[in-house]
């Protein structure tokens, strides 16, 4: 259990892309009127996003 | 006795006649008063002081419900579309820091002390209040308390990570400290209560660990509901700032330059805020916090302009006031 729950918040940052960011930016979008570029959905452009950024962050234990 | 006995030896003499080692009748401490001088001081310190402890504290109990009440209603109101979001979010900034003020009171039990009629009321102000910074009152009472007991150590003091070389330095650490990967800030406060081993600190932990899912649980839930920017703007964009603002004016202001600053009369400093005495979290007399953890914070101000004339006898620098 103790060793699920470090798993889990080692790869919070991820899961916080995932689950978090990519929304954020699709909503920002759509609230500033801004499209996502190759006929993306905005969610899908959000997810392209926040899903590697999340990731990167798990391998460099920062966010920048 | 031999020649070479120190107790035979001639002291050297200067023009004045004078012995050229003058040494005083008592031993002196670091301020230069000897210890009945010290001894007095504290008397007189610790008789001023006990004056400025207790009053009431019902408004930090006030101010505690009445701005949790305030920002929980938000989300709500957030989802049916009936809030002014801009203006939900710089009160839900103005509530997450705040709220440590309150949380404060309470870790030191200055709302009510173990077997006291509002003991209740002490530990409920302390749950509540830093529910908005996602940092559970369990870790903050026990951190807090460490800070106390080992003021300024560099390796026992768990604050001491918020140190900077200056103010600009100081803002940035409060975010590089919360960077998944540093040992700073809450990473740092886990690791410590893993090596305490209590009852409490596992406690603490498990506390912390739930109240993030939470927090986490919360965010992703709006954000894929379609109140990402809601969830932002009123939990996740206040809880980073009031965390910085915190880390600024109640570690890093006090206490720098903190390395050596262990002593009683060294452990804070008295600064001027910019930002004024309320808006700085009456900060700028925090030494007295340190002196007398007692005194409610909106009376350390009060308490330092009785006490200043001790302080600067002890050696404070009291020119900021």
């Amino acid at each position: 259990m103790q060793s699920a729950v470090k798993q889990l918040f080692h790869w919070m940052p991820f899961l916080f892309g995932i689950g978090f960011i990519a929304p954020l930016v699709a909503q920002t979008m759509q609230s500033w009127g801004i499209a996502a570029p190759f006929g993306m959905s905005p969610i899908a452009f959000g997810l392209l996003i926040g899903a590697p950024w999340g990731f990167v962050t798990v391998l460099r234990g920062r966010w920048l | 006795m031999s020649e070479a006995d120190p107790l035979l030896k001639p002291a050297p003499v200067t023009d004045l006649g004078l012995a050229g080692e003058i040494r005083p009748a008592l031993p002196l401490g670091p301020e230069g008063l000897d210890r009945h001088t010290r001894r007095d001081l504290l008397k007189e310190e610790m008789a001023i002081a006990e004056g400025f402890h207790g009053g009431a504290m019902w408004p930090y109990a006030v101010a505690t419900f009445g701005c949790f009440a305030v920002w929980l209603s938000f989300f709500p109101l957030a989802i049916t579309g009936h809030l002014n979001l801009p203006l939900a979010f710089v009160l839900s900034c103005i509530f997450a820091t705040g709220g440590y003020v309150t949380s404060h009171e309470a870790m030191h039990s200055n709302i009510g002390r173990p077997g006291e009629k509002y003991r209740w009321l002490n530990e409920a102000i302390g749950a509540v209040s830093t529910i908005p910074i996602v940092f559970p009152f369990s870790m903050a009472r026990i951190m807090h308390l460490e800070h106390h007991y080992h003021c300024n150590d560099p390796l026992k003091d768990p604050d001491y990570t918020d140190e900077a070389p200056n103010a600009l330095m100081a803002w940035y650490k409060t975010w590089y400290n919360r960077q998944p990967g540093v040992d700073g800030s809450i990473h740092h406060y886990k690791r410590i209560l893993g090596e305490m081993g209590t009852p409490e600190a596992a406690r603490a932990l498990k506390e912390t660990m739930l109240l993030q899912l939470v927090f986490m649980g919360v965010l992703f839930t709006m954000a894929w509901s379609g109140f990402a920017i809601e969830a932002a703007l009123l939990w996740w964009l206040p809880r980073h700032i009031g965390l910085s603002y915190i880390r600024f004016y109640l570690s890093w202001a006090p206490h720098h330059p903190r390395e050596g600053q262990t002593g009683r009369y060294e452990q804070a400093n008295i600064f001027k805020s910019r930002l004024g005495h309320v808006l700085s979290m009456c900060m700028e007399t925090h030494l007295i916090h340190h002196l007398y953890p007692g005194i409610p914070n909106h009376r350390t101000k009060a308490a330092y302009l009785a006490l200043k004339p001790i302080l600067e006898k002890r050696g404070v620098d009291c020119s900021a006031i």
